[in-house]
């Protein structure tokens, strides 16, 4: 008898605490449920996500959607699937709109850290690889990207210019994004560190020749 | 030495007290003791040692202007102050005559700068430095030598250096100009002495050579004759090889300057490999006539010093295929055994890649022979017929720089006997393609003209096509020419000017009479065409100097040959170092490729990031300068 009862707490716990996540999981497939297509029950489509951002009061063009998508880890660019969405969901303790959208500033407070802002950077580039087997950017849509994500940072407007005005690269590899951002973490505004006879991107030192002779 | 003498009767009479009392209660010895009391007392008294420093110095001073001086005295005056122990000959001789030396070449040295010119100025500081040398040897003390050579050559030489080596119209660079062999050879004599008098002539050279050198090759009216241009490269060769040997003693660090300036100056001209092609192409074609094996050897070896210079090899390798083929097809290299050695001695500089697909091309001509002589047999064993002859050459696709041959319409009697030979070729070597290239074949045709004159005219493929025409009409427009042949348009034109626009070639006549063609113009066969000689020669297949486009294809076609080579590089490289950073990549590369081409640290830079695409290298993730390969 006595050792039923002292069992029973651990037992009471531990069952309070998963009829709790249940709940929360409960939670997080109904909220999915109200945005997912009516045709592919297990997927968030683009009209679903416009829905979203309209609930949440941003644009779709925000970076906090992007930050969304993150960290959902979302394959395909306009879908979230609904591991993507529970995954997600349940790594921010959220699980309906009202907390959805508190919860977003502090995805931006997150990626203020280096580390966590280059996975982020990174995921930002292969989120618009739209095509299945698409490995480059098209300069047009990396400029988008790096106004977006870049925006506020120094020599980001002359370096968006700069690839609008070349023509020897019309795509944009993820070694020459990754490359692109500690150029802006290590190279000092007026290129006084930088050489161009280290392993820096051919695009970069493109980039720095244009620039120099601009100043 | 008087005194020498006295001293020694002193010094045996007391003896026995030198051997005993002296060393026991460490006195000075006699012989000693009474050199000491000489020098001190006679010697360097007040009165007679400057006096005697005067008078040494002033005898010297007479030699020095031309005198006869008592040389014998000179040298007992000279042992004795020696004798008298090494501080006495040092101090009160040796160093203020070596000043007053300094003094006096520093004057007269000022003196010879301003009248004389370099290589007189070198003649007399010679002579005063051989002067010195003697002097020592016949009076002064050996130990000398060395100091007042140092002081002679600081005041003649080192003070100087740059003065001589620049003066205008007699320094280094004109004697280098004008040859001037013993003045030459007696700069680097007397430069070498002094530091850093060979540095300055060495850097004095460089300079010049590649001052002459830049002009040489951009010179726009030597550009227009290449075999000038590369006659003149082995003219300074051969001029600073000489000088070289001759007056710098085959000093090795000139031979150093000369390559390292050739090198700089040849490769300024990009077209340098194709013009020292053509000068190959032209030995081989005709000016070898006559000429004994040696000189052959020797001149293929100085082609060969030239060669070295390149940067760019791999240019001249696409050039000197296109030029062998021509000679080859056109039977017209004068020596095999000239294009053998020279293949052999690129073989033994680049290796066995480079001359590879050559010896196959002369493997082709001999089994080509071969193949004729079977068809020629099979020919007239079988069935008569009044058939044009045929030779053929058969070219292994991918050894030969051919572009691939057109299909124009051969006129019916060759194409019969063109079908014989192929029928007999594929049925010896069956699964073979066979492709006429009608755009490299020549022919010799009979042509009679008006008042029974006949020629033998030697054609291209082409203009025979064109000229079988006019057995049938005896006139016809450029559109029914262009139609009967269907040879492309370029190549038809190119043709027909040659058949009616040249003096004393023209067995057609041209209406209009201009150069250009047109559509309309009309083509007659030219009954009063006459020439002295029987054999007329139209069509041109000797090598050419190409002109701007034609250059610039060959150019890319290179440059896009090298990106391959540049990506295995460095795939060779990644897989046997596994890591390595940026700037090693980029040197191993450039070393291994060298005897190629020269690749640009941009270059290599882009095809590591091609390959960095096609996955085959990484960027460490903690390092990001350094590269990994990827198995």
């Amino acid at each position: 008898m006595r050792r039923s009862s002292t069992r029973k707490p651990a037992a009471a716990t531990t069952n309070a605490g998963n009829r709790a996540a249940a709940k929360e999981l409960e939670r997080i497939d109904t909220l999915f449920g109200q945005y997912a297509d009516k045709n592919e029950e297990l997927t968030i489509g683009p009209e679903g996500i416009e829905q979203l951002c309209r609930d949440l009061g941003v644009e779709p063009t925000d970076i906090k959607i992007l930050l969304l998508a993150w960290k959902l880890q979302a394959a395909r660019q306009g879908y979230f699937s609904l591991e993507e969405w529970r995954r997600g969901l349940k790594a921010m303790r959220v699980d309906t709109v009202d907390k959805l959208r508190k919860a977003l500033p502090s995805l931006q407070l997150e990626v203020a850290n280096i580390d966590v802002f280059r996975s982020f950077y990174t995921f930002a580039f292969q989120y618009c690889l739209t095509e299945p087997r698409q490995r480059t950017l098209d300069v047009e849509t990396a400029c988008q990207m790096l106004e977006l994500v870049l925006g506020d940072q120094p020599h980001v407007s002359s370096f968006i210019t700069f690839l609008q005005e070349q023509k020897e690269y019309k795509v944009l590899t993820l070694d020459q994004w990754t490359g692109y951002l500690r150029f802006c973490e290590e190279i000092n505004p007026d290129f006084s560190n930088y050489d161009e006879n280290q392993a820096w991107p051919l695009l970069l030192d493109n980039y720095v020749e244009w620039a120099k002779a601009k100043q | 030495m008087e005194h020498n003498k006295c001293l020694q009767m002193i010094r045996d009479i007391l003896m026995y007290m030198d051997r005993t009392y002296v060393t026991n209660f460490k006195k000075t010895p006699v012989h000693e003791l009474g050199l000491n009391l000489w020098r001190d007392h006679v010697v360097r008294s007040p009165k007679i040692k400057s006096r005697l420093l005067e008078t040494l110095l002033s005898f010297i001073h007479r030699e020095r202007n031309g005198d006869m001086i008592n040389r014998g005295l000179m040298r007992n005056i000279i042992k004795m102050l020696m004798d008298l122990g090494p501080s006495v000959y040092q101090e009160d001789f040796e160093k203020p005559f070596l000043e007053v030396a300094a003094g006096f070449y520093k004057m007269e040295s000022q003196e010879f700068i301003e009248c004389c010119d370099c290589g007189d100025y070198l003649k007399k500081a010679e002579k005063r430095l051989n002067e010195e040398i003697e002097r020592v040897s016949h009076y002064l003390d050996s130990k000398t030598e060395i100091k007042i050579t140092a002081v002679v050559e600081k005041e003649m030489i080192s003070s100087h250096m740059n003065h001589l080596v620049e003066m205008e119209n007699s320094g280094l660079v004109s004697m280098l100009a004008y040859d001037r062999y013993e003045d030459l050879g007696r700069m680097y004599n007397l430069f070498k002495r002094v530091s850093p008098g060979l540095a300055l002539v060495r850097d004095v050279m460089t300079a010049h050579l590649r001052n002459m050198g830049k002009q040489l090759v951009t010179d726009p009216e030597r550009l227009k004759d290449p075999l000038e241009y590369v006659r003149c490269l082995l003219n300074e060769k051969e001029k600073y090889d000489k000088i070289i040997t001759t007056s710098f003693n085959n000093d090795k660090s000139f031979q150093n300057v000369l390559n390292s300036s050739f090198e700089y100056f040849i490769n300024l001209n990009a077209r340098s490999p194709e013009f020292i092609s053509l000068f190959v192409d032209d030995k081989l074609r005709k000016s070898l006539k006559g000429v004994t094996e040696e000189d052959v050897e020797s001149l293929l070896d100085k082609v060969m010093m030239l060669f070295r210079y390149l940067q760019e090899k791999d240019i001249f390798e696409k050039y000197y295929k296109q030029h062998l083929a021509k000679r080859l097809l056109s039977a017209k290299s004068v020596s095999e055994d000239a294009e053998r050695s020279l293949i052999l001695k690129l073989k033994t500089e680049c290796g066995y890649q480079f001359t590879s697909k050559l010896e196959s091309m002369f493997l082709d001509m001999k089994t080509s022979k071969d193949t004729m002589q079977g068809f020629n047999a099979m020919l007239s064993s079988s069935d008569i017929c009044d058939s044009p002859s045929l030779s053929v050459q058969v070219l292994t696709t991918g050894s030969w720089p051919t572009q691939p041959g057109t299909n124009c319409n051969l006129p019916r009697e060759i194409l019969a006997i063109c079908d014989k030979f192929k029928t007999y070729y594929l049925s010896t070597h069956t699964g073979r393609r066979l492709t006429w290239l009608t755009n490299m074949g020549t022919a010799d045709l009979k042509a009679d003209f008006g008042k029974g004159q006949r020629h033998e005219l030697n054609v291209s493929t082409y203009q025979m096509c064109v000229l079988m025409l006019f057995n049938a009409a005896d006139q016809m427009t450029y559109k029914e020419i262009e139609l009967a042949t269907d040879i492309p348009p370029v190549d038809l034109k190119r043709n027909l000017q040659s058949l009616a626009c040249v003096k004393g070639k023209n067995v057609l006549q041209k209406d209009p009479m201009s150069r250009e063609i047109n559509e309309d113009d009309v083509f007659i066969f030219n009954e009063n065409f006459s020439s002295k000689f029987f054999k007329v020669k139209i069509s041109t297949v000797a090598a050419q100097k190409e002109n701007e486009p034609e250059k610039q294809e060959t150019r890319q076609k290179v440059e896009e040959d090298r990106k391959p080579q540049i990506e295995a590089a460095i795939v060779r490289i990644m897989k046997s170092r596994r890591i390595l950073d940026h700037n090693n990549i980029v040197s191993e590369v450039t070393k291994q490729l060298q005897s190629r081409f020269l690749p640009s640290p941009v270059v290599i830079k882009k095809r590591i990031e091609s390959l960095i695409e096609r996955e085959f290298l990484e960027r460490d993730t903690t390092d990001r300068k350094l590269y990994r390969y990827l198995a």
